[in-house]
C-alpha cells in the first residue's frame, strides 16, 4: 500500500509541475463552458424553458371617453387588485400619440387604448375590444398582453352571460369576478420542485463530463511516458509488483481527475453562477463513477493499442463521439442519436447532473447513478479482463 | 563465495535463441565485465537476473536466493543502472533519488541523508535542486546511477552506463565504479568498449550470440588468445630489400607492407624489437612511429569469431 501511495503522490507531483496539463485539465474547460454557454444561450433559449422573473411592466391606459362605464371601471379596480399590481402598473395616457411618445421614450412599456364606444358596445351586447400598442421587450408584451386578454375574455364570457341569463345576472357576476381578481401570468417551473437550468449550467455539466473522460487520456499518456522514459523499467527492477506501479499511477491520475471536479465545480459556480443543485453528495458519487469509467476505459485502450498516439486518438474518437451522442456538444432532437447516446458515460453522468440542478427526487437521481454504476462494473470487469489477458502493465 | 549464479539459462523471443544455455558464476566483491557486440545477449541476461524478463529455461540466484522463487527479494539486493536514461525530466535531480529511494522502503531522515550520499557520490550535490533537463548527457548518466545506489545494494548492475557521454564524465564513471566496488558492491559491468570493461573488470565474459565463447581474468584471456603481439611502424623509404630480410627473421610469423608502413606480428616486442630496428637501420628506412599491440579482449574475440566488438 505505501509503495502505491508513494507512486500516487510522485504521479501527482509530477503532472501538477507540467504547465500544459494544468492548463488543459483545469482551464481549458473553464473557457469552453464560458464560450459554449455565452455562445449558444441564445440558441439555448428557444428550445430550453429559462426560468426568468417577470419585472412590473409599465403599461400606459388612454381612455377614448371621459366617462366611464361600468366596464371600464371594472378594469381600473382590475388593474388595482394586488396580484394584478405585482404585474402591471397603470399610467393614464392623454391620447394614442402621447402613449406612442412614452413608449419610444421608454417612460411606459406597454399600452392599451380604450376606445370611447368601448363601454356602450359592451352594454349593447356588442363585441368588446381594444388595442394594445406592443413595446420593445417581447416578454413584457407576452405578459401584459395575457392580462388583458384575460380581462377581455372575462368581460366578453359576461357579456355573453349578460345576453342569456339578463343583466342582473351578468352584474352579479362582474361584481364577483371583480372580486376574485388573480394573476392570469405565473412564472414557469421545469420540474416539481421548481427549477430550470441554463445554458451554463447545461454546458458545465456536459464539459465536466467530457474533460473527466479527457483525464483518462492524460491517464494513458502518462502510462505510456513510463515506458518511453524508460522509467518503467527501472520501476519494474525495483522491490515492488507491477500491480502497484499501475495502481500507484491510477491512483494518482485519479486524484487529479478529481482536483479537476472540484475547481470546475467551485469555479463555475462562483464565475459563472452555475447552480450544480442540493445534493453534493450524489454529485460527489456521479463525478467517482465518472472517473472509474474514465480510468477504466483508459486502461483498456492503453493496454490493447501499441502506441502512445494510438491510444491518445482512439481515447479522443471515443470521448467526443459519446459527449456528441449524449448531446453534450448541443442537445440532440428525439430520434436514432438521443437512442444511441444512451449507451454512453456521458448520458447518464448529464441526465444525473441536470436531474440535480433540477432538484429531483432522490429516486430519480438513483436511476441514473444506478445506470452509471452498471457502465462502470461493466468497463472495471473488461479492464481486468484486458490486464490479465495481455500480461499486465510491462515495460 | 558466488553472489551470482545463472545455470543453464534460456531465452528465446519468438524463434530466435537470444540467450543460449548459459552458464555463469560472478564472485562476491568482484567487478564482473559482460563483454560483446551488440546482440550479443548482454542486455537480456541483465535483465533476466533483475527480474524484468522471465527465463525460459534455467534458473538465476542472487545472493543464494532464486529470481524465480522470490524476485522481489532478489530485487531488494539489486541496483540497475539501466542503459538508457530512466529519470523524471521534470522532478529535480533529489526529488529522483529520493522517488527511487521510498520505492526501496528507504523514509524520513534516513531518506535524506541517502539521497544526499548519492547525489554527493556522483558529483551532483550543487545540483540537487535542478531539474535533469536542464542537465548534460553526463550529468544525467550520473544521476542515473545515483537513482540506483542510494539503497547500498549489493550488487550493482551497469548496462552500458557511458554511453554518449564526454570523457570527464566517463572517467568520473569509471572512478564511480572502482569506488562502490571498494565499499563492498558486486558489480557487473557491460559494455562493448572493451577498453572500459578491461580498465575495470576482475574477470570478464564475452558473450556472443547468447552464449559465452570466452571467460576469466584478463591474464586468462590473453594466454588463452596465445596470439603474437603486433608491432606497426610508420616510416619511409621502404624497400623491397629490407621487406625481404624481415621476412627472413625467424621470429617473425607475418609481414604486411606499402610505402608508408610495415606491419608485422612477433611472439614478443620486447625479444625481437632491438632486431627489426638494426634491419630497418641497416636499410636505411626512416621510421617516423612505431606502435607495440599486446593482444588484447578485441583481438581475442576477433580471433574467436572472425569479427570485431563493434561490428
Amino acid at each position: 500500500m505505501n509503495n502505491i501511495w508513494t507512486i500516487a503522490r510522485f504521479e501527482l507531483l509530477r503532472l501538477i509541475r507540467i504547465r500544459s496539463v494544468l492548463l488543459n485539465l483545469f482551464l481549458l474547460p473553464l473557457i469552453l463552458i464560458f464560450i459554449l454557454g455565452a455562445a449558444l444561450s441564445g440558441v439555448w433559449e428557444s428550445s430550453t424553458p429559462k426560468d426568468t422573473a417577470i419585472k412590473t411592466i409599465k403599461v400606459g391606459i388612454v381612455y377614448e371617453s371621459a366617462e366611464k362605464g361600468a366596464v371600464t371601471s371594472g378594469l381600473g379596480t382590475f388593474l388595482q387588485s394586488a396580484e394584478i399590481k405585482k404585474l402591471i402598473l397603470p399610467e393614464t395616457a392623454e391620447s394614442r400619440e402621447s402613449a406612442e411618445t412614452e413608449m419610444r421614450s421608454g417612460k411606459i412599456d406597454y399600452a392599451v387604448v380604450i376606445p370611447a364606444d368601448f363601454d356602450t358596445n359592451v352594454a349593447q351586447g356588442k363585441g368588446a375590444s381594444w388595442d394594445l400598442i406592443r413595446g420593445k421587450d417581447s416578454s413584457k408584451n407576452l405578459v401584459a398582453e395575457t392580462v388583458f386578454d384575460s380581462f377581455l375574455d372575462e368581460t366578453n364570457y359576461r357579456q355573453a352571460a349578460s345576453v342569456v341569463m339578463g343583466p342582473n345576472a351578468a352584474v352579479a357576476a362582474m361584481s364577483q369576478g371583480a372580486q376574485q381578481h388573480e394573476s392570469f401570468v405565473d412564472t414557469g417551473k421545469l420540474s416539481n420542485q421548481g427549477t430550470s437550468y441554463s445554458a451554463s449550467q447545461y454546458y458545465a455539466a456536459s464539459m465536466l463530463i467530457m474533460f473527466l473522460l479527457y483525464s483518462g487520456m492524460t491517464a494513458s499518456s502518462s502510462l505510456y511516458l513510463e515506458k518511453e522514459n524508460n522509467t518503467l523499467s527501472r520501476l519494474q527492477a525495483m522491490p515492488i509488483s507491477s500491480f502497484q506501479i499501475f495502481a500507484g499511477k491510477i491512483v494518482g491520475l485519479s486524484i487529479v481527475a478529481f482536483a479537476q471536479v472540484i475547481v470546475i465545480i467551485t469555479f463555475t459556480h462562483f464565475l459563472y453562477g452555475v447552480n450544480w443543485g442540493n445534493n453534493p453528495l450524489l454529485l460527489g458519487v456521479i463525478c467517482v463513477l465518472l472517473v472509474i469509467a474514465s480510468m477504466t476505459l483508459a486502461v483498456m485502450i492503453t493496454l490493447s493499442v501499441k502506441s502512445r498516439t494510438a491510444a491518445n486518438s482512439i481515447m479522443q474518437i471515443v470521448t467526443i463521439a459519446m459527449t456528441f451522442i449524449s448531446g453534450g456538444f448541443s442537445p440532440l432532437p428525439e430520434g436514432i442519436f438521443q437512442n444511441m447516446g444512451q449507451i454512453s458515460v456521458n448520458y447518464w453522468g448529464m441526465q444525473g447532473m441536470l436531474r440535480m440542478m433540477l432538484h429531483e427526487d432522490v429516486s430519480q437521481i438513483m436511476q441514473t447513478i444506478l445506470m452509471l454504476g452498471g457502465i462502470c462494473v461493466l468497463f472495471i470487469g473488461a479492464a481486468t479482463f484486458t490486464y490479465r489477458k495481455v500480461g499486465g502493465y510491462r515495460a | 563465495m558466488a553472489f551470482v549464479e545463472l545455470k543453464d539459462v534460456v531465452k528465446r523471443y519468438g524463434n530466435k535463441l537470444s540467450v543460449d544455455h548459459l552458464d555463469l558464476t560472478i564472485q562476491e566483491g568482484e567487478i564482473f565485465g559482460l563483454l560483446g557486440p551488440n546482440g550479443a545477449g548482454k542486455s537480456t541476461t541483465i535483465h533476466m537476473i533483475t527480474g524484468l524478463l522471465k527465463m525460459d529455461q534455467g534458473d538465476i540466484k542472487v545472493d543464494r536466493i532464486s529470481v524465480k522463487n522470490d524476485s522481489l527479494e532478489v530485487k531488494k539486493r539489486i541496483g540497475l543502472v539501466p542503459q538508457d536514461l530512466a529519470l523524471y525530466e521534470t522532478m529535480s535531480a533529489a526529488e529522483n533519488v529520493a522517488f527511487f529511494g521510498k520505492l526501496y522502503g528507504l523514509r524520513g531522515e534516513l531518506l535524506r541523508n541517502r539521497v544526499s550520499e548519492a547525489l554527493e557520490f556522483v558529483g551532483l550535490q550543487d545540483r540537487a535542486k535542478d531539474k535533469p533537463e536542464t542537465f548534460s548527457g553526463g550529468m544525467k548518466r550520473r544521476l542515473n546511477i545515483a537513482c540506483a545506489i542510494m539503497h547500498r545494494p549489493k550488487l550493482i548492475i551497469m548496462d552500458e552506463p557511458t554511453v554518449g557521454i564526454d570523457p570527464q564524465s566517463r572517467n568520473h564513471i569509471l572512478e564511480s565504479v572502482r569506488t562502490l566496488n571498494k565499499m563492498g558492491s558486486t558489480i557487473i559491468y557491460t559494455s562493448h568498449y572493451m577498453e572500459e570493461v578491461a580498465a575495470l573488470s576482475d574477470r570478464v565474459a564475452i558473450l556472443d550470440q547468447g552464449h559465452v565463447i570466452a571467460s576469466g581474468t584478463q591474464q586468462e584471456l590473453r594466454e588463452r588468445a596465445s596470439q603474437d603481439e603486433k608491432i606497426i611502424i610508420k616510416a619511409s623509404h621502404i624497400s623491397d630489400q629490407v621487406i625481404q630480410e624481415l621476412r627472413l627473421h625467424p621470429r617473425i610469423t607475418s609481414i604486411t607492407a606499402d610505402n608508408e608502413s610495415i606491419e608485422l606480428s612477433v611472439p614478443s616486442s620486447q625479444v625481437d624489437l632491438q632486431d627489426i630496428l638494426f634491419i630497418c637501420a641497416k636499410h636505411q628506412v626512416v621510421i617516423h612511429s612505431l606502435v607495440c599491440e599486446e593482444p588484447n579482449l578485441e583481438t581475442l574475440f576477433l580471433s574467436l569469431t572472425g569479427r570485431t566488438l563493434r561490428d
